[in-house]
C-alpha cells in the first residue's frame, strides 16, 4: 500500500513538473543561455524519474519489493554526492558567473542552479551505484 | 566474496525471482550476490541461507 502510494505521488509530481515546464516554454518564446543549460537537465531528471516509476511498477506487478538494502545504500551514497554537489554549485554558479559575465547571479538563479545540479548529480550517482554493486 | 547461491538454486529448482521474493529483495540484488559483486548485510545473508535450506558458511565463501 505504501509503495503504491509512493508511486502515485511520484507520477503526480512528475506530471506537475512536465506541465510547469511546458507552461514555462510556452510563456517564454525567447531562449537564453540559462534555459539552454537548464532545459536538458530538467528533461534528464524527468526521464529518470519516469524510468524509476516504471521500474517500481514492474516490481510491484511481479510481487517483488521496490526497494531493498542494496538500493537503500545506493540512495544514501547518491544523497551524499547530491549534497556535496548542492554546496559546490551554490558557490560555483555564482563564482562562474562573476568570472564569465563579470556580474554575480541573482538569488533565484543560484537556487535554480543548486536544485538542478544537485538533482542531476543525485540521479546520476543513484543509477551508477544501483548498477555497480559494492 | 564468492557464493554458491546459483548451485543451491539449481538444487531446489528455484529462479532468481523466487529467491528474491522469499528474502524480500529485488531480483537484481540476487544477480549481484551471485556474481559476488555485493556484500550483503548479515540479515540478508542469513535470509538467503535460510531460503536455500542451508547455512551462511555453506552459501557464502569469504576470502581474505
Amino acid at each position: 500500500m505504501k509503495e503504491k502510494m509512493t508511486m502515485v505521488l511520484g507520477i503526480g509530481v512528475t506530471t506537475l513538473v512536465v506541465f510547469t515546464f511546458a507552461f514555462y516554454i510556452l510563456a517564454n518564446p525567447g531562449v537564453d543561455l540559462f534555459d539552454i543549460i537548464s532545459i536538458p537537465i530538467i528533461l534528464i531528471i524527468v526521464l529518470s524519474s519516469t524510468y524509476l516509476i516504471y521500474d517500481k511498477w514492474k516490481n510491484i506487478k511481479a510481487g517483488l519489493p521496490t526497494k531493498d538494502e542494496r538500493l537503500t545504500n545506493a540512495a544514501q551514497k547518491a544523497g551524499y554526492y547530491g549534497f556535496i554537489a548542492a554546496i559546490w554549485s551554490a558557490v560555483g554558479s555564482n563564482m562562474g558567473s562573476i568570472i564569465l559575465n563579470d556580474e554575480s547571479l541573482s538569488g533565484n538563479y543560484v537556487v535554480a542552479a543548486v536544485v538542478l545540479i544537485s538533482g542531476i548529480v543525485f540521479m546520476a550517482s543513484y543509477f551508477y551505484f544501483s548498477r555497480k554493486g559494492d | 566474496m564468492k557464493t554458491r547461491i546459483k548451485e543451491f538454486r539449481a538444487r531446489y529448482d528455484m529462479t532468481q525471482e523466487d529467491l528474491a521474493r522469499k528474502v524480500g529483495a529485488r531480483r537484481e540484488t540476487i544477480v549481484f550476490l551471485e556474481k559476488g559483486k555485493y556484500n550483503p548485510s548479515l540479515k540478508l545473508a542469513y535470509d538467503v541461507a535460510k531460503a536455500l535450506n542451508s547455512t551462511i558458511e555453506e552459501v557464502f565463501i569469504f576470502e581474505d
